[in-house]
C-alpha cells in the first residue's frame, strides 16, 4: 500500500518474470504432449520439433481411443477406453474420499488427545510407506486372490486407501497442530459438546489442508500402476494407466501420438477436479472471528 | 506523545459506507474512547489511524504531522488486538521484545525494557511462556507489554477486554486507566461496553453508521446526551423513553405517555422548545435513578403500578407501569413493594430530556 | 410497549433455541471419539499392511523364487550376507543418496519458492496454480516416456534449441557423467508441483492479523518472513519433506524408462527389481528391500525427532 510506484512496479515485474520462468519451465513439456496427441507417430519424433502451426493437427488419435475412426484402431474400441477410464474414476475417487475420510479424522484424534503411544503409532503409520511396492505385491496378491479381492473396484479401492491413509493421516496432523484448540475450547465453553465444536470450528478452517491431500490421494490412486497392473487384468475392473501400458507395445513400435492421446484425455479428469477446488486450496484462512 | 486529528475522513468497503465525513481531534495525553454498536465505524476509523486501511477521502494527522502516505511502521503507533495477536511461536518474552528486536536494538536494553515492562504489567514469572500456556488476561497483558515497550506517540485499542470475562474484565479496566495515567500516553480506545467508556475515557465519542453522534467528556455524555441515540446506549439501564406532546401557551405543558400524566414546563425549556423543534411529537427522557419513588400519593405524583421488582442487592429496579407504558426507576434496598402495587413516583424535573422526535436530536 | 407476558414467553423460546441442542444429539466422550476416529484407519492399515510385511520378512530369509513351483526354504541371514557383501551394492546406494539430495532439494527450494510468489491475489491466480500442478498428475511412466523423447540427442526438442543457440548438442542420457543429473531434473519437473502446493497451503494458514501486528511493530519484510512465516510454515515442510524423500528413494519409473538400467543410475529400485523378476530370486529381493527398509527407518526417524522439536509447545 505504502511502497513508491516505482518500488511496487519494480517488484511486480520481478515476480511476474519468476511465475513466467516457472510456468515455461513446467508447462513446455506438457504442452509438447499435448501437442503430440494431435501428431502422426512419425510427426511426433521428427527432427525438427513442430510446434503448433508447423503441422497439421488431426483428431486420429482421439478417434483412435474412442474407437470412432474406421479402420485399424490401436487404442481398441470405445468401450474399452471409456470402461477403463470410469474404473478409474471409481476406484481413485472413491478411495481418495475414504482416505480423507478416515484419514482426516484419525489426524485431529492424534492432534487434539493425549493417546498412549502416541508417536509410536504415527511412526508406525509412516513406515507403511517405507516398502517399495515391489516386495509386497506377491504376498498382497496371494491375500487377496485368498480373500476374493482380485479383478475388483472394491478391492482396488480398499488398497488404495490403505496407500493414502499415511499422507492424509500427517499432513492433516500437521495441519490440526497449527489451528489453536483454543477455538474449539470457546465452543465447548459455549455449550458445544467436542464433536460438534470439530464440525463447527476446526473443520472449515482445515480446508486448504483438506482439499490440498483429497488432491493429492486422487493423483496417486490415479496413476498407480503396479498394483493395478497385477491385481486387475481383467477388463471388467482395470484401470487406465495398465490399459495404456499394455496397449503401448504394437507390432510397429510404439505409436507416441496415439500414447499421448490417451494421457492428456487421462490428465483432464483430474485437472478439472483441481481447478474446482483450487479456491480451497489457495484460501486464506483467517483465525478469529472477522467483524460482526 | 503526540495528539491525532482526522479530517473529513471517508472509508468505503466495495459498496458499504463504513465512516463518512469524520471529524476528530484526540488530545496530547487524552484517553479517547470510541463507543458504538457493531458496525458503527469505530474499528474501521481506528485501523485508519493506524495505517492498516487507508481512507479514500481524508487527512489522518499524528502530531500534527499528514500521516496518510505513511506505513504503519513509520507512523510510530502501537497497537493491541482484540484477539491479543501475539506471536504463537515466540515466548513472552520474545513476543515483548519482537518489535525492539525489529528495530535491532542492542540485546541488553531490550532486555532492560522487556523487564521493566513485565514488571510493570506484574508478569515477570511468565516470561518463558508461550502464549497458549498463558490464560486470557495474562495474553493481553503480554499484548499490552509489547504495544508498551514501545513507547510509541499513540496507543491504539480495538476492544483489547472483550474477550475477558467479566470479573477480569473489571480489573484489568481499572489497570488499563491507571497504565495510561502513568505513562501519560496519548491512547484511543475503541469499545462497544458503555461502562468500559465511561470509566476510562477522559472523553467519549459516540459513533453510530459512519458517524460520530457526540463527542463529551463522560458526563457530558450521561448527563446531556446530544441525541436519542447517546442517551440511549450509554447508561444501564437505559434511559426511559415515553412519547410526549407539547402544548404551548401561558403555561406550557407536555402530556406524556399518552395522557398518563403531564408535566409544566419551565420558561427556558419552552423557548427552547419552540426553537429547536422540528414538529409537534417528542420523547420525553429520563434516567431510572432520577425518579423518586413514594407510596402516598402527592403533588407532582403520578400514579403507577408496580409490574416487576428486581432486587440487585445494592439497589431495588422496579418496572411500572404508567398508563400502557413501562418506566424502570431505581430506589435503595431497603424500599420494598410487590407486584400489583400502587406506588407514586416524581421524575426530577432538572434531570429531565427532550428530543426531537423526528430529528432525535436533544432539546434539553 | 407490548405486552410483557407475551415478550417474555416469546424470550423464553428465543433463549431455547439459541443454546446448543446439547442434549438432543449424541454426544460421545473425548475418550470414546479417539478411539472411534482411529479404529477405521488402524484396522485397514494392519490387515492390509501387516500379513505381507510379516511373510515379506519370512521369505528374506529364504531360498525362494515366485516363478518356480518349490517351497521355500530357510537359509538364514545367507540373503543378507550376500546383498551386503555384494561391493555393487553401495555404488547403488550412493548413487541413490546423490539422486535423492539433487531432485529433494530442487523440489524444495523451487517449491517453496514458487509459492512465495504465488502467496498474493492477482487474476488468474487459481488458473495458474491448477496449471502449474500439472507434470505432478502425470503417471511417471507417461512422464519418463515423453522426457525421453525430449531428450534425444539428434532430435530432442531440448537440444534442438541447445543447437540453434550455437552451443553443442548435450548427450543428456548418454553421457554417465550428468545421467543422473538429467533424471533429477525430471524428478524435480515432476515433483516441485507437491512442494509447491502443500507450501501454498501451509503459507495460507498463517492467520493475516499476526502480520498486521508485526507491520505495526516496525518489521521489515525479511523480518516478517523469518520470524512469522517459517516459524509456522516449516512444520508442513517437514512433512512434505518426508514423504518425498521417502518417494524419491524408492524412485524406479525414471531410471528404468530413460536409461535402461546404465551403470550411472542404478538406484535402490532398479536393483531389487533386478534382483526380484529377471533373477526371480524373491528371496533375495525381499532381503535387501528389508535392508532399505531399515535404512529409510533410520533416516526417518531423525526426520522426525527433528519434526517433533519444531512443533514442542
Amino acid at each position: 500500500m505504502y511502497d513508491s510506484t516505482s518500488t511496487r512496479v519494480l517488484r511486480g515485474t520481478l515476480i511476474g518474470l519468476g511465475l513466467l520462468l516457472a510456468a515455461l519451465f513446467f508447462l513446455f513439456p506438457i504442452y509438447w504432449l499435448v501437442l503430440a496427441s494431435f501428431k502422426t507417430k512419425a510427426e511426433v519424433i521428427s527432427p525438427t520439433p513442430l510446434h503448433l502451426g508447423m503441422f497439421t493437427p488431426h483428431l486420429d488419435n482421439f478417434r483412435d481411443i474412442f474407437g470412432l475412426s474406421s479402420g485399424q484402431t490401436e487404442a481398441g474400441t470405445p468401450r474399452e477406453y471409456l470402461g477403463r477410464l470410469i474404473n478409474s474414476i471409481i476406484i481413485a475417487g472413491g478411495s481418495t474420499v475414504a482416505a480423507v475420510l478416515l484419514g482426516t479424522l484419525t489426524a485431529w484424534a492424534m492432534a487434539r488427545f493425549r493417546i498412549p503411544g502416541k508417536s509410536d503409532i504415527m511412526f508406525y503409520i509412516l513406515s507403511t510407506r517405507m516398502l517399495p511396492p515391489v516386495v509386497i505385491i506377491i504376498p498382497v496378491f496371494l491375500m487377496y486372490t485368498r480373500l476374493g479381492l482380485t479383478q475388483s473396484h472394491f478391492g482396488l479401492a480398499l488398497l488404495y486407501t490403505t496407500i493414502n491413509l499415511p499422507f492424509v493421516v500427517w499432513m492433516m496432523k500437521g495441519f490440526f497442530d497449527e489451528i489453536p484448540h483454543e477455538y474449539e475450547d470457546a465452543a465447548m465453553l459455549d455449550g458445544y459438546p467436542r464433536l460438534q465444536a470439530f464440525f463447527k470450528v476446526t473443520l472449515p478452517n482445515a480446508w486448504p489442508g483438506i482439499a490440498a491431500t483429497a488432491v493429492f490421494c486422487l493423483i496417486v490412486a490415479w496413476n498407480e500402476y503396479t498394483f493395478a497392473f497385477i491385481l486387475n487384468s481383467d477388463p471388467v475392473a482395470q484401470t487406465v494407466p495398465s490399459f495404456i501400458a499394455s496397449k503401448s507395445q504394437t507390432s510397429a513400435g510404439i505409436n507416441w501420438g496415439v500414447i499421448a492421446a490417451m494421457s492428456t484425455v487421462f490428465v483432464l479428469p483430474v485437472f478439472i477436479f483441481t481447478f474446482l477446488v483450487r479456491n480451497h486450496l489457495l484460501r486464506g484462512v483467517t483465525f478469529g472471528a472477522v467483524r460482526r | 506523545m503526540a495528539n491525532v486529528t482526522v479530517e473529513k475522513m471517508t472509508k468505503r468497503f466495495g459498496d458499504v459506507v463504513a465512516v463518512r465525513d469524520l471529524d476528530l481531534r484526540v488530545e496530547d495525553h487524552e484517553f479517547m474512547v470510541f463507543l458504538g454498536p457493531s458496525g458503527c465505524g469505530k474499528t474501521t476509523t481506528l485501523r485508519c489511524i493506524s495505517g492498516l486501511e487507508r481512507p479514500e477521502q481524508g487527512t489522518i494527522r499524528i502530531g500534527d504531522v499528514v500521516v496518510n502516505r505513511m506505513s504503519p511502521a513509520v507512523r510510530d503507533i502501537a497497537m493491541v488486538f482484540q484477539f491479543y495477536a501475539l506471536y504463537p511461536h515466540k515466548t513472552a518474552y520474545e513476543n515483548i521484545a519482537f518489535p525492539l528486536q525489529a528495530r535491532r536494538l542492542p540485546r541488553d536494553e531490550i532486555e532492560r525494557r522487556v523487564t521493566d515492562v513485565a514488571r510493570v504489567l506484574h508478569i515477570e514469572h511468565l516470561l518463558q511462556r508461550r502464549p497458549r500456556q498463558l490464560s486470557g488476561g495474562e495474553q493481553q497483558r503480554v499484548a499490552l507489554g509489547r504495544a508498551m515497550v514501545r513507547r510509541p506517540k499513540v496507543f491504539l485499542m480495538d476492544e483489547p477486554l472483550t474477550n475477558l470475562d467479566a470479573k477480569l474484565r473489571s480489573e484489568m479496566r481499572a489497570e488499563l486507566k491507571r497504565l495510561q495515567k502513568d505513562l501519560n500516553a496519548t491512547t484511543v480506545y475503541v469499545t462497544h461496553d458503555q461502562v468500559e467508556a465511561m470509566s476510562m475515557g477522559d472523553r467519549i465519542a459516540v459513533m453510530r453508521q459512519g458517524q460520530i453522534e457526540q463527542i463529551g467528556t463522560p458526563d457530558e455524555v450521561y448527563n446531556h446526551p446530544a441525541s436519542l441515540f447517546v442517551a440511549g446506549f450509554v447508561g444501564s439501564p437505559a434511559m426511559n423513553f415515553l412519547p410526549a406532546a407539547y402544548r404551548d401557551g401561558a403555561s406550557p405543558t407536555l402530556t406524556v405517555a399518552d395522557g398518563a400524566f403531564t408535566l409544566p414546563v419551565e420558561p427556558e425549556w419552552a423557548q427552547r422548545i419552540r426553537e429547536r423543534a422540528t414538529g409537534s411529537s417528542f420523547t420525553f427522557g429520563i434516567r431510572s435513578e432520577d425518579i423518586a419513588l413514594y407510596t402516598e400519593p402527592g403533588a407532582d405524583r403520578i400514579a403507577s403500578e408496580v409490574y416487576v421488582m428486581e432486587p440487585l442487592g445494592d439497589v431495588n429496579l422496579f418496572d411500572l407501569r404508567v398508563g400502557g407504558h413501562i418506566i424502570k426507576a431505581k430506589t435503595l434496598p431497603n424500599f420494598q413493594l410487590r407486584i400489583g402495587d400502587q406506588v407514586w413516583m416524581a421524575p426530577d424535573h432538572a434531570k429531565m430530556h427532550l428530543f426531537d422526535a423526528q430529528t432525535e436530536r436533544a432539546i434539553f | 410497549m407490548a405486552d410483557l407476558t407475551h415478550s417474555q414467553a416469546l424470550a423464553r423460546e428465543v433463549a431455547a433455541e439459541e443454546r446448543p441442542a446439547a442434549v438432543r444429539t449424541w454426544n460421545p466422550s473425548d475418550g470414546m471419539l479417539a478411539f472411534l476416529f482411529t479404529l477405521p484407519t488402524m484396522a485397514l492399515l494392519i490387515a492390509i499392511g501387516v500379513f505381507p510385511l510379516i511373510w515379506s520378512l519370512y521369505l528374506s530369509f529364504t531360498r525362494y523364487s515366485v516363478a518356480k513351483n518349490v517351497a521355500p526354504v530357510w537359509i538364514g541371514l545367507q540373503n543378507y550376507q550376500r546383498v551386503l557383501g555384494n561391493e555393487d551394492i553401495w555404488a547403488v546406494f550412493v548413487t541413490t543418496a546423490k539422486y535423492v539430495v539433487m531432485a529433494v532439494g530442487a523440489e524444495f527450494l523451487l517449491g517453496f519458492g514458487v509459492a512465495l510468489l504465488l502467496n498474493r491475489a492477482f487474476p488468474g491466480r487459481g488458473l495458474l496454480t491448477t496449471l502449474l500442478l500439472l507434470p505432478m498428475m502425470l503417471s511417471p511412466v507417461i512422464a519418463a516416456s515423453f522426457w525421453k523423447l525430449m531428450y534425444e540427442p539428434e532430435w530432442g526438442a531440448l537440444n534442438f534449441y541447445i543447437k540453434d543457440l550455437g552451443f553443442r548438442p548435450i548427450e543428456w542420457l548418454a553421457n554417465q557423467k550428468i545421467s543422473l543429473i538429467s533424471l533429477a531434473i525430471v524428478d524435480a519437473w515432476q515433483w516441485t508441483p507437491f512442494m509447491l502446493l502443500i507450501s501454498l497451503a501451509g503459507l495460507s494458514a498463517v492467520p493475516r492479523y499476526l502480520y498486521e501486528a508485526a507491520e505495526v511493530d516496525q518489521a521489515s519484510g525479511w523480518f516478517k518472513f523469518r520470524h512469522i512465516t517459517l516459524p509456522m510454515v516449516w512444520p508442513l515442510l517437514l512433512i512434505a519433506l518426508i514423504f518425498r524423500t521417502m518417494d524419491a528413494v524408492r524412485v524406479f519409473e525414471y531410471p528404468r524408462i530413460m536409461t535402461a538400467d546404465a551403470e550411472a543410475t542404478q538406484t535402490i529400485a532398479t536393483r531389487l527389481y533386478h534382483y526380484a523378476f529377471p533373477e526371480f530370486n524373491t528371496g533375495l529381493s525381499t532381503a535387501f528391500a528389508y535392508i532399505v527398509l531399515v535404512m529409510i527407518i533410520a533416516m526417518t526417524n531423525i526426520y522426525v525427532r527433528y519434526l517433533v522439536r519444531a512443533t514442542s509447545r
